[in-house]
């Protein structure tokens, strides 16, 4: 009778400390299991994928391990006659895909190594007129690709390519009884979801638009038992909110409404100690993705081991001061 | 790659593993290039169907294989009659829907449905909604099946009404309902529609009906916040709307400044500000009060020398905001230093909810309601909660002392959230004090020993010339606080206070008292040197005192603090 409190238990022998060096070691040895299944599965998200890897391995200062040639001429094959960029060789390009390869090449000073304008034509042609953007040619809408979008453009200097204030009206639409968003307009609150509508706003300097206290409330509320964060109610915690959730409270200035020492442990407890990386919640299989947001929403507490990450474009603070993007947060 | 435990196995076991692992992924590989070839070569055909159906099975966020099925059924549409162009879709509606049984979360399977629909011939909408009934009965937290549900419902013209009642049908009969309460706050305001035309908020006899539904829901369940979340939505009000509610002009400092109900941007082209003085229009420049601030409810403008002289019996000022939608005036006259035009908050009814004196009886049996549950579950954070939202929207200055003491509890019950519940405390205060501010009809605020942990409401305190925030725990003085732009008088004493951001070219600040705080550097000083007046300032008890040549350097930053104390 009544609805229990889905979380879980951070067993006592969990992992408690940060162990960096076995992350790096898993991350650098994750591309070269060319002929693993999950990696070929994975194929179809294969950029993102090489971002997430990346981006961790910078936080942890160990960028040098990756190799920049093999990345980067792999990205030039990845991009299209439309100018949009796929996820691997052979397959159809995409926002999302399109961003994680920007991402990639700003993190590595290497954007000459694509035709830039036509990225941004790219990007410009999927802005439909009620503001919104597909994701590709198909037609999928989400407030996603409007957060890919503007982060793309942003980190070229070409956010004026796009009607930003078409583009700002959509997002709006999209806000919530709870203050929270959703994919389209009429679409529930998702932490990810709120990650991208809250760095579309700051990209686009819109953050005053947002009920602040009360979404505020509703992430803060993620916080469960355990430490962890979940992305909406009553759902369990997930490590990747770590990021979704924190990046967002950060950008609206109220991060410290969340219990900063039972996340950490809850983070840390997600550490595999074997094989290195972590999985979405303690005892599960690791992955890159979950690695580089649980390093992430440390590096947003303040972990000193870990440099400093921007919480709206998720890449090292310092490769946003080399390119000059500064998108506002709120103090 | 969620949720997927990691078990220990035997050697054995693990070779065994790989190599099956090893033989699948040769298989889905083989698979891929075929797929892949084909469309090279630009063949569209049945096989290509099967070809991708076998990977899609298995891999349903393979994007790129969705678009090569597309690709087919269009060559398809333009080559088959309508007759056999339906039986195909309907056999990749049953492909579909066996992929959704296997992972209902795919992205790409959603999309791909919604389109193989807007592309078919004869379209069963109807059969569709019952589709996403039925997968909401096995999962009612599908944001994907929602999102289609209302694909399938803009398509087919399903009234809202109708949309209301399954929403009332699920909530009745579930648990975990927070999608349909969702779906619910969308609908009922386009259903039941204010009569004020305030969007987004509902009509207010349904409004009443409305909370006992929710009541019925969270008395069933204490534990079931989206019931809690929803009801906080109901107590709320509609966004204010954008207004100057001040005006205000000094003559001493030649300025007219004006207090907006939300942050705005006079500066963007759509703006249309316009200010008569005297009756005839005036060009000027606005900016906000902190550089940081690009929107901001407060705009200021330096008149220009002579606008404002001791020749004219009287000036009049008025704005004009939105094409003259919006106006506003006030009178100087001489001898007066100043004058203003204000909307109080008590009169605004800023800080409590907006209902007729009837409907408050409902409210205040709500509140009567819910400290009966309160009793009942003492631990229930979400209750505590409610009981101080109702009571802010009933009376904030009658039931202030009770207010405070279920703040107590209420961390007590939930220390996650102290941080929270501080800062929202705050704002309650906060607003406390400046009805009690309007009532007396002073300009001194005192915030002093109150907890505080966040300041809120400035734009509210432009007209404020004394202000006490000591013995608090504010950590800073954010860029906010600028807007206090009468402000003379500021005493900050026994805080946690790291940096001054807000006390940033502030016209009339004279005195400011920051003992025992944690000022670290001369530098953290620094938006103290663009206020011209300032003479009295006490650092009493900050690390920067112990800093080497502190005194030279604070006069170097500082020459006009005549009177300093450190």
């Amino acid at each position: 009778m009544g609805t229990q409190v889905k979380d879980v238990v951070i067993k006592p022998d969990a992992p408690a400390t940060l162990l960096l060096e076995k992350h790096a070691d898993y991350i650098a040895a994750y591309g070269s299991k060319k002929d693993d299944y999950e990696y070929t599965m994975s194929e179809y998200l294969r950029m993102s994928g090489i971002y997430w890897g990346l981006t961790v391995m910078d936080l942890m200062g160990h960028l040098h391990r990756m190799d920049k040639e093999e990345i980067t001429e792999f990205i030039k094959a990845c991009q299209h006659d439309c100018g949009g960029i796929s996820a691997s060789i052979g397959h159809d390009p995409h926002l999302l895909y399109t961003l994680s390869a920007v991402q990639i090449l700003s993190l590595y000073d290497s954007l000459s190594a694509i035709d830039v304008g036509k990225v941004v034509e790219y990007v410009k042609g999927l802005q439909q007129e009620d503001g919104s953007f597909a994701g590709d040619k198909w037609g999928e809408i989400d407030t996603r690709f409007s957060f890919c979008a503007v982060a793309t453009l942003a980190l070229l200097g070409k956010l004026d390519a796009i009607n930003v204030e078409k583009a700002v009206e959509f997002v709006l639409s999209c806000m919530n009884f709870d203050g929270g968003f959703g994919c389209r307009p009429g679409s529930e609150s998702h932490a990810g979801q709120i990650y991208c509508c809250t760095g579309f706003l700051s990209i686009t300097g819109q953050l005053h638009q947002i009920k602040a206290d009360l979404l505020g409330w509703w992430l803060c509320e993620r916080q469960l038992p355990s430490g962890g964060l979940n992305g909406r109610p009553e759902k369990l915690p997930d490590v990747c909110y770590s990021w979704w959730v924190l990046a967002s409270l950060k950008i609206i200035g109220r991060i410290h409404w969340i219990d900063k020492n039972k996340l950490s442990r809850f983070i840390l407890a997600c550490q595999d100690e074997e094989t290195g990386g972590f999985a979405d919640r303690p005892g599960d299989m690791v992955d890159p993705f979950h690695t580089l947001f649980g390093i992430a929403g440390l590096s947003l507490m303040g972990e000193e081991q870990i440099k400093e990450v921007n919480p709206v474009f998720c890449m090292p603070e310092e490769v946003l001061k080399r390119i000059n993007v500064h998108p506002e947060v709120l103090s | 790659m969620h949720g997927r435990l990691k078990l220990k196995t035997t050697e054995e076991q693990a070779e065994e593993k790989r190599k099956e692992r090893e033989k699948k992924m040769k298989i889905a590989v083989a698979a891929r290039d075929a797929c892949f070839e084909k469309r090279k070569r630009s063949v569209l055909d049945e096989e290509g169907l099967e070809l991708t159906k076998q990977l899609l099975g298995g891999n349903p966020d393979f994007a790129t294989l969705w678009n090569f099925r597309r690709e087919i059924f269009q060559h398809f549409e333009k080559e088959k009659s309508p007759e056999v162009l339906q039986v195909l879709l309907e056999k990749e509606l049953s492909f579909l829907e066996a992929c959704l049984r296997v992972n209902p979360k795919s992205y790409g399977t959603w999309y791909h449905r919604g389109w193989v629909l807007d592309h078919m011939p004869s379209p069963d909408w109807a059969r569709e909604l019952e589709l996403c009934s039925k997968l909401l009965q096995l999962d009612e937290r599908n944001f994907h099946c929602w999102d289609y549900r209302r694909l399938v419902v803009s398509r087919s013209q399903v009234s809202c009404s109708e949309e209301l009642d399954f929403t009332f049908k699920l909530i009745s009969s579930n648990f975990s309902n927070y999608s349909s309460w969702h779906y619910r706050s969308t609908l009922l305001p386009r259903v039941h529609p204010d009569t004020c035309q305030q969007a987004g908020r509902v009509h207010e006899g349904v409004l009443l009906t409305e909370y006992e539904l929710v009541r019925n829901a969270f008395f069933t369940d204490p534990n079931d916040q989206s019931a809690w979340f929803y009801y906080r939505w109901l107590l709320g009000r509609a966004d204010r709307e954008e207004t100057v509610s001040c005006l205000y002009v000094s003559r001493e400092g030649q300025r007219l400044i004006l207090s907006f109900s939300r942050p705005v941007n006079v500066l963007s082209p759509s703006a249309e500000l316009v200010l008569f003085v005297d009756s005839l229009p005036l060009m000027v420049k606005w900016r906000t009060a902190h550089p940081k601030l690009k929107h901001s409810a407060l705009w200021i403008c330096d008149l220009p020398t002579g606008t404002i002289n001791e020749a004219c019996s009287e000036h009049s000022f008025k704005i004009h905001w939105r094409d003259g939608v919006v106006q506003r005036e006030c009178v100087l006259y001489r001898g007066r230093s100043e004058s203003w035009c204000r909307d109080s908050a008590t009169d605004q009814q800023l800080f409590r909810s907006d209902l007729s004196v009837e409907k408050s009886t409902v409210l205040q049996s709500e509140l009567d309601s819910c400290t009966q549950l309160q009793e009942m579950e003492p631990e229930n954070k979400w209750c505590l909660l409610t009981i101080i939202l109702l009571m802010r929207a009933l009376d904030p200055l009658g039931y202030e002392k009770d207010t405070l003491q279920y703040f107590k509890t209420l961390k007590a019950a939930d220390p996650m959230r102290s941080a929270y519940f501080d800062d929202l405390r705050s704002k309650f205060v906060i607003e406390n004090s400046i009805l009690k501010m309007e009532y007396a009809e002073t300009r001194v605020v005192d915030l002093s020993k109150k907890d505080v942990t966040a300041l809120y409401h400035l734009d509210q305190l432009l007209l404020v010339t004394h202000m006490n925030l000591s013995s608090n725990r504010l950590q800073s003085l954010t860029a906010q606080l600028s807007m206090l732009q009468c402000l003379e008088v500021l005493e900050a004493d026994d805080n946690v206070l790291e940096g001054v951001e807000g006390l940033c070219g502030l016209p009339r600040l004279e005195e400011v008292s920051l003992r025992n705080n944690r000022i670290a550097k001369i530098a953290d000083l620094q938006p103290l040197a663009s206020c011209p007046k300032l003479t009295i300032l006490n650092l009493q008890g900050n690390p920067v005192t112990e800093a080497t040549d502190f005194q030279s350097e604070l006069a170097l930053l500082l020459p006009g603090v005549k009177d300093l104390i450190a």
